[in-house]
């Protein structure tokens, strides 16, 4: 196989898998060549740890395999940055931050199971909650191998309005326009966490609580419901080294209108695991609601208009009957992989003809 | 040229492709134009440029014609009828952009926005509003105070933007630090990009790349926008506001570094550096007089006489005491609310030496901030230029930026900047750099056309010297060159800096989006 040759010369280790070649790049270089070699030879590619392609090499064509490139190149404690390689696990980077006194925040279980380059390429775009009931890609910028194997390194800036934002062609991309190689990713302070626990007559009304403390921008860093036979109890935990006991007042003066405390409900209430076989959604607050009915809520990233989730139904059932329970309740679900929905895209938004005409013109391989 | 006109000089005449478009965009039922006075107030924005062509009375780039459609699909047919006739179509908001961006570089059709007005539909119980590209900036504003809402976007150019331009700029206002940058309160668009299609991006999950979002700041490169479904909050019934002054720029800006990384979310997050201190006037020091005729374009002779040695300018600023004002404001529902925050905030501050000033000069600053982008028309009038950099980077490379950058046009201009848009990694620094454009605006209305036209050369030659000293001295440091304004025309040579390889991305977008061509060339891609 020549491009087996080819691959080997740009520095990458190769590997037979199946039908295709299992490719290991120890750095970004080596991995813009592959890439470019691929593109040469008009090669099927998918990749490992950058979100939404299979696990293993397509028929014919190769499989990069990110796993070695794991370094964290920096972690600027005082202002809250990291520099991270794509293959880095998200667990790896969450103990090195925390070393220096920082976070990554709460993240949805597939997510911290995970690569970095998987968390900003997958489904949820590198997306998490920041204070202000908002959402935020963790990404301050990215460095993206582009399709001809060059790479594209962005400034890392809190923001910015240089023309379109590029990082977003590889952020929830799945790696199919650009391969994240690196990111430059913000980070939280670390600090304990501000609990706080609430009955409600039900979990849908547990829910209403919840949107009632985005609209007052008092979203908790993670959240949890769990209905029993007296009604549903809601957790909660808030983050941040000034701000979390202050909010955590706040929603307080806020549900105390229409729901009643819950002091004995522990405070490992909000981490505890999901029951069974959980699925993980992206979804709308009706969405959540119409879920209510079904079983418990795990919650990250609450933002005026929805949050991520981590659905579990009261018994052990089976993962695709949840699933099949959070799309009639028209969730998104997310993970686990096997059942991730396809979402719509941008053909359902008029750009169907774009997109092609994008992926022409940047020479992504078939 | 047309009829000489006082203020404007010689309007721009009708050209014959101009008349032929009006008639083709009339059969559509979108309402033209090709009178002087419409190609003449088109053909400019609020960029330094654009004010040195309208003192030296000279209209370098006139559209042909200007259309005001008033839906997505008058605009489509528009988009389409260029794309058929391959005219070049400029979107234009209110045209209150500072780098170029909407000026008509090459002629063809100018899209004005402002028709874009669908009824505004406000979803109070969903904390949304739907609001076409052509609202202006405080009409909307005011539309949502009435129900106790707000964006929380308040930009210098708040009176007279439109929000598609907010959209197509990634606009940024004095309240970031709470509300985020325009693109955090987007939640679905509508555009019509190049081919005539529209675009209608879905709110909610949805997959792959975020068409909405790698829309934003595209300039009308990309896509025209109609209209956006916006978030909106309840509109805070109390505010908090401090003045704190600290010994040096290095305490203040460790000082709000602090409270970002608090987790506190102060809605004004404001740092000046010494001479933006001095010149808001809670310093006991007097304004020095050659400083003061800067800051008040007053006494056209002695400010050029001064602009002529701006290298002595500056070193009289760093001979002055090195304080630095913070500006910090909290908003919230009740007074204590505030309070407690922004107390939170003071204690963080009195560890880096900041001295508590009280709230009355931060309500006189707070009062004076949106004058200040007019106060420049009396320094261009008197013969200066003003240009403005809003430059950003992270925290640990803020000070080293901004003193880079004074370095690099110590000799060009006299420099002032503040530091906002304050995020927990890092935050903005907008420059402004006030240099001898030439002679005052009185003088070249008295003098000949050739004196204008060579007045007018070497002030854009003078600008453009700081201008790029500046943002080589940024980019050298690793800075993104445009915070919020934009690229436009003005900061496209230094596009490849910031983007290097990205560029190829750039430019598949252009093709994939504008398969003509015909969308406001000229701007971001060079």
């Amino acid at each position: 196989m020549i491009a087996r040759d080819d691959l080997a010369a740009v520095g990458v280790s190769v590997v037979e898998e199946g039908d295709g070649l299992r490719l290991t790049p120890p750095s970004a270089a080596a991995l813009a060549r592959a890439v470019a070699v691929v593109r040469a030879y008009r090669l099927p590619l998918h990749v490992r740890g950058s979100g939404d392609a299979p696990a293993n090499a397509p028929p014919g064509g190769v499989l990069f395999d990110l796993g070695s490139l794991d370094r964290i190149a920096s972690v600027d404690a005082a202002a809250g940055i990291a520099r991270v390689e794509a293959g880095c696990s998200v667990e790896a980077l969450e103990s090195a931050v925390r070393r220096s006194g920082c976070t990554l925040g709460p993240l949805l279980p597939s997510v911290r199971a995970g690569s970095v380059g998987a968390w900003l390429a997958g489904p949820t775009r590198g997306e998490r909650g920041v204070p202000g009931a908002r959402r935020q890609t963790a990404a301050l910028t990215v460095s993206a191998v582009l399709p001809d194997g060059r790479i594209a390194e962005g400034r890392a800036s809190p923001s910015k309005a240089v023309g379109p934002d590029l990082d977003q062609l590889a952020l929830g991309g799945g790696g199919r326009l650009c391969i994240v190689a690196a990111a430059w990713i913000r980070l939280f302070p670390a600090t304990l966490a501000m609990p706080s626990a609430w009955r409600f007559p039900d979990v849908a009304a547990a829910i209403g609580a919840l949107e009632r403390l985005c609209e007052h921008r008092l979203a908790p860093a993670r959240a949890r419901i769990r209905a029993g036979p007296d009604g549903a109890t809601l957790g909660m935990v808030w983050e941040g080294i000034l701000s979390a006991s202050i909010e955590r007042d706040r929603a307080a003066r806020v549900l105390r209108e229409s729901c009643t405390p819950a002091p004995e409900v522990p405070p490992n209430f909000v981490r505890e695991p999901p029951d069974g076989h959980p699925v993980e959604v992206d979804a709308r607050w009706s969405s959540l609601r119409a879920w209510s009915a079904h079983g418990d809520l795990i919650l990250f990233g609450l933002h005026g208009g929805g949050a991520f989730a981590v659905l579990s139904l009261p018994e052990a059932a089976a993962a695709e009957q949840c699933a099949a329970l959070a799309r009639a309740a028209s969730a998104r679900v997310i993970a686990p992989r096997r059942l991730r929905d396809a979402g719509p895209g941008w053909e359902a938004a008029g750009a169907g003809p774009a997109w092609d005409r994008l992926v022409h013109a940047l020479g992504v391989p078939p | 040229m047309g009829e000489h006109a006082g203020v404007t000089g010689r309007l721009p005449s009708a050209t014959a492709l101009g008349k032929a478009l009006q008639r083709e965009i009339a059969a559509l039922e979108i309402v033209a134009s090709c009178e002087s006075a419409d190609l003449w107030a088109a053909s400019r924005d609020c960029s330094p440029s654009a004010l040195l062509w309208t003192k030296a009375r000279v209209v370098p780039h006139a559209p042909d014609v200007v259309a005001w459609p008033e839906s997505a699909e008058q605009v489509a047919a528009l988009v389409r009828l260029a794309g058929q006739r391959r005219i070049p179509l400029v979107p234009v908001g209110g045209g209150t952009g500072m780098g170029g961006g909407a000026v008509p570089v090459h002629g063809g059709i100018v899209l004005d926005t402002k028709r874009l007005v669908c009824p505004l539909r406000i979803g109070a119980a969903r904390g949304t509003v739907d609001v076409g590209a052509g609202t202006n900036g405080k009409r909307l504003d005011e539309l949502l105070a009435k129900e106790r809402l707000t964006l929380g976007h308040a930009p210098p150019s708040l009176r007279t933007a439109t929000v598609g331009g907010w959209l197509a700029t990634r606009s940024a206002g004095l309240l970031s630090t709470r509300y985020g940058a325009v693109a955090d309160m987007v939640l679905a668009l509508t555009a019509v990009d190049g081919s005539g299609e529209i675009l209608r991006t879905l709110e909610g999950p949805s997959a792959g790349p975020d068409l909405a979002k790698l829309l934003l700041g595209s300039e009308g490169t990309l896509a025209i926008f109609t209209e956006a479904r916006l978030r909106v909050w309840r509109r805070p019934r109390e505010w908090w506001l401090r003045a704190v002054r600290f010994g040096s720029l290095r305490e203040a800006l460790a000082a709000v570094r602090e409270v970002l990384r608090s987790g506190l979310r102060p809605h004004i997050a404001r740092l000046h550096d010494p001479l933006d201190t001095l010149f808001a006037g809670t310093d006991p020091l007097r304004v020095p007089q050659p400083l003061k005729w800067l800051a008040e374009g007053a006494q056209a002779e002695a400010l050029r006489l001064a602009l002529r040695a701006p290298l002595l300018l500056n070193r009289l600023v760093d001979a002055l005491p090195a304080s630095s004002l913070v500006v910090l404001g909290f908003e919230g529902e009740t007074e204590d609310d505030t309070a407690e925050e922004g107390e939170a905030a003071l204690s963080i501050c009195r560890k880096e030496r900041g001295e508590d000033l009280g709230a009355a000069p931060a309500e006189w600053w707070l009062a004076s901030i949106h004058r200040a982008p007019w106060r420049q028309a009396p320094l261009f009038a008197a013969g200066a230029f003003v240009e403005t950099l809003d430059v950003a980077t992270t925290w640990q490379r803020a000070e080293p930026l901004y003193q880079a950058v004074r370095r690099a046009t110590a000799g060009l201009a006299l420099v002032r900047a503040h530091f906002a848009h304050a995020a927990p990694e890092g935050c903005a620094i907008e420059i402004s750099l006030v240099g001898l454009a030439g002679a005052s605006a009185a003088e070249i209305a008295g003098g000949s056309r050739d004196d204008a036209e060579a007045d007018l050369e070497k002030a854009l030659e003078n600008r453009e010297a700081a201008w790029s000293a500046a943002l080589a001295a940024a980019a050298d440091e690793g800075a993104t060159i445009s915070h919020h304004s934009g690229v436009g025309a003005a900061r496209q040579a230094f596009l490849h800096r910031e983007l290097g390889e990205g560029m190829r991305q750039l430019r598949a977008l252009k093709q994939a989006f504008d398969p003509h061509g015909i969308l406001n060339p000229g701007k971001v891609l060079p």
